[in-house]
């Protein structure tokens, strides 16, 4: 067992490490986080439309459209956020003008698209392409955008300003050049060229949303994300890096579904980690934290109580570094096979439509019962899997957790003998 | 003394603040702790710190914090793993006096 915590830490967290360490992946999670705020207050308004009690939904059903506008206007525009916001992350990596960044790529992004004329109101903007659906497009292009900024002022072509002239003026004058540059590309391509930059983009990485979507791709994240924190690395933010652009895709799809009242698509936007697999953390510690709460090592009793609290908020660091789970053989086993085993069964329970698949996301310091009967839009069945998995978490984690405890309690009875 | 803890969100670490504050108070020390998530780490520099310790399980972003602190001059260490918890308080402690203390 420590063979393969050796093999993960010369292996495995390098390569993750670099993953996430590398600068336009790392611009994509600053910038993508930034974007969550408005992401999680905005699907607040679909359950506003669409609340779980039927007579209350027969009442705000008129009013749908006017109560579902702050959503479409946030996560209907999700895309074009996190455009800007990556754009700004990624210059400011390079100690370019963040905001500047910011603008070039909304430009870069929105020249991707083409207005549409409707009758005497003038050009509109697709909000299609705006959302979860153009996340991949915002992505390629502030990155392209950033990198155009950063290759006109290594080669110095930006207008310097002479001196006296306020530092954020002087800042906006060099992104003139980069944009003379970017803005001419973007359009030969697009519209003279008539290359659909858009639809390119969405067909290459169609791919990798169908594979998020599968049974690989929740139990891809799962393992991954268990291995890295038996090292004791922060395995979300680091798989997230990757994964969340993903994610958001499933998560837009399945909001737009219900929005339009189709079935919902997809099983696995990031809720789905979040409620029905990382119960009180990752690891699903949440069982664990309830089989120390009456252990019979005063030690692991007094981590459950002090873990508890943290835990229904599904912080778990205390539980990982406390115990510790970190570089634990004996509890590597349920922290890792736990995870797995009602991430499996979720999965299927939600494919043969026993559970509402999950298509809000609420924050995720909530209760798990709570965050999961939120993000399912009110589905109390998801409360009850939640529940159900615990149990069989707990279950899992039974013996090894027995072993563990005992162990300590011999090691604090050779101590006492010593003394 | 002025520490800065930096996790992933700011919410694991502000659990360690309060165990070094706890510990801190019984030694009859003065010391100011504040967490912050590793995306408000670059702001919150500004402020004057003495020390950043970062969490274990953000060490593998150790480089991007040193990067960060180093034009204010401002150590950075990596919590050990043991400290990182509600108990944490008197690790927390000695090694931060070792650091600046």
């Amino acid at each position: 067992m420590n063979s393969l915590f050796e093999f993960l830490d010369k292996y495995l967290i390098p390569v993750m490490t670099k993953l996430s360490e590398q600068r336009h992946l790392q611009a994509i999670r600053d910038g993508i986080i930034s974007t969550i705020p408005l992401i999680i207050v905005g699907s607040f308004f679909m359950i506003i439309a669409f609340p779980p009690i039927p007579s209350l939904a027969a009442l705000v059903k008129p009013y749908a459209a006017q109560i579902l506008l702050p959503f479409r206007m946030t996560m209907g525009l999700m895309a074009l956020y996190a455009c800007h916001s990556i754009g700004y992350h990624l210059a400011k990596s390079y100690h370019l003008d963040g905001i500047s960044g910011g603008l070039l790529a909304m430009s870069a992004f929105l020249l991707t698209s083409v207005p549409v004329s409707l009758e005497d109101k003038g050009l509109a903007l697709l909000m299609s392409n705006l959302g979860g659906g153009g996340m991949f497009v915002a992505i390629i292009m502030a990155i392209f955008a950033v990198e155009v900024l950063r290759f006109a002022k290594t080669r110095n072509l930006t207008i310097k300003m002479p001196e006296g002239v306020p530092d954020s003026v002087a800042r906006s004058f060099e992104a003139l050049i980069p944009a003379a540059l970017l803005l001419p590309i973007v359009w030969l391509v697009r519209d003279v060229a008539g290359f659909d930059i858009q639809q390119f983009i969405m067909e290459l990485f169609q791919p990798l949303v169908l594979a998020g979507n599968s049974l690989a791709g929740i139990l891809v994240p799962i393992i991954l994300i268990t291995l890295l924190w038996a090292t004791g690395i922060h395995g979300d933010s680091v798989v997230g890096t990757v994964a969340r652009p993903i994610w958001l895709v499933l998560l837009d799809q399945n909001i737009a579904a219900v929005a339009s009242g189709q079935p919902i698509p997809n099983i696995a936007p990031e809720p789905f980690f979040q409620w029905f697999v990382w119960i009180g953390g990752s690891g699903a510690t949440i069982s664990l934290v309830i089989l120390m709460l009456s252990s019979r090592s005063s030690y692991l009793r007094s981590v459950g109580k002090a873990t508890f609290l943290p835990g229904i908020c599904n912080i778990n660091e205390p539980v990982i570094f406390g115990v510790p789970v970190m570089l634990n053989p004996l509890l590597f086993i349920p922290f890792l096979v736990g995870p797995v085993v009602v991430g499996t069964l979720t999965y299927f329970v939600m494919s043969l439509g026993l559970v509402t698949k999950p298509f809000i996301l609420v924050p995720w310091t909530l209760p798990a019962p709570i965050g999961a009967y939120l993000s399912t839009g009110g589905d109390w069945r998801a409360a009850v899997l939640v529940v159900v998995n615990i149990v069989i978490v707990t279950a899992i984690y039974f013996p090894f957790f027995r072993a563990y405890e005992q162990k300590l309690m011999n090691e604090a009875a050779t101590q006492e003998e010593e003394n | 003394m002025k520490v800065l803890l930096v996790c992933s969100g700011g919410m694991s670490s502000a659990i360690v603040v309060k165990a070094i504050e706890k510990e801190a108070a019984r030694e009859g020390l003065n010391i100011e702790v504040k967490a912050v998530g590793t995306g408000e780490l670059e702001e919150e520099l500004k402020n004057g710190w003495e020390l950043v310790l970062a969490a274990p399980q953000v060490r593998h972003r150790m480089d991007e914090f040193c990067k960060k602190a180093e034009p204010y001059s401002i150590p950075v260490a990596v919590i050990p793993p043991q400290g990182y918890t509600p108990f944490g308080g008197a690790i927390m402690l000695t090694e931060i006096k070792k650091i600046i203390g």
